[in-house]
């Protein structure tokens, strides 16, 4: 369930800028729009997934990020599987919604430091005036013309999601460009 | 370049979507039963007008819905953005 295997064996450190992939990390898929979906995710996650758009819900243990109206991504560093175990066989296969296992598809990188915005702003056509300033918030876009989903945890620092095929391209252009900074 | 109000994510660059092409093309009920020409002109005709036109988007780098916008093609001015199921707007 967990990626073992990462894809950026580095850690980067500039003056106002820190990058370092996390892992493992599970990440799971949700969407779903029946009553029963929601009820079911509450009960055995705890957490209420977020209705609003772009923003995100969690507690200590897990984060929920808005990705549409009927489609959610959960993320954890909690290693407890039995929990993932009950929401797929709660969920997935009773219909109530689809359940998928994304952890080996998504690499989570953590972007902080004083000039992370502008880093992103290099190739990055999301406006972060409001949302660098919103703890919580979450965006899907492109950055470099690679999609990314990027969580902000405050203080200039987020987690960001990428797929695996496009992270070492995305490692190598954030590091050019922190180098630019 | 231009800016889309996605109706579930908000304002986003025009980069992050692609186009659909026009909107409200109705499948034609009994296919089996049209020659040719109406067949060709259910699939490949299109208008291609100056001034407002019904399209479809897709969020593609986003949310990943389609939704409909009426947009001004002689200079990209958007009119009204609408969702999929919902009537055209009359402009």
């Amino acid at each position: 369930m967990d990626n073992i295997n990462t894809a950026i064996k580095d850690i980067r450190e500039y003056s106002d800028l820190n990058l370092k992939e996390v892992e493992p990390i599970t990440k799971i898929n949700l969407r779903g729009k029946k009553r029963e979906f929601f009820t079911k995710v509450g009960q055995i996650l705890s957490i209420i997934l977020p209705a609003e758009s772009n923003t995100s819900t969690g507690n200590q243990e897990l984060s929920a990020l808005w990705l549409s109206p009927d489609e959610w991504m959960v993320y954890t560093n909690n290693m407890n599987k039995e929990i993932f175990d009950r929401v797929f066989k709660e969920i997935s296969s009773l219909n109530y919604g689809a359940v998928t296992n994304v952890s080996d598809q998504w690499v989570c990188i953590n972007i902080s430091g004083d000039k992370l915005y502008e880093l992103l702003s290099m190739s990055c056509p999301f406006d972060f005036s409001k949302f660098k300033d919103t703890k919580g918030s979450t965006t899907q876009t492109i950055i470099n013309h690679i999609d990314v989903i990027i969580h902000n945890l405050g203080n200039n620092n987020i987690n960001l999601f990428v797929r695996r095929s496009f992270s070492n391209h995305l490692w190598d252009w954030l590091n050019d460009g922190a180098n630019l900074l | 370049m231009f800016l889309i109000n996605c109706p579930y994510c908000g304002e986003r660059d025009q980069s992050e979507f692609v186009s659909g092409g026009e909107a409200h093309i109705v499948r034609p009920k009994q296919p089996t039963e049209l020659n040719d020409d109406q067949w060709a002109e259910y699939l490949f005709m299109r208008k291609n007008i100056k001034g407002i036109q019904f399209e479809r988007w897709n969020h593609a780098h986003g949310c990943r819905k389609w939704f409909n916008v009426a947009r001004d093609t002689s200079n990209d001015k958007i009119e009204k953005i609408y969702k999929i199921g919902e009537q055209p707007p009359k402009l």
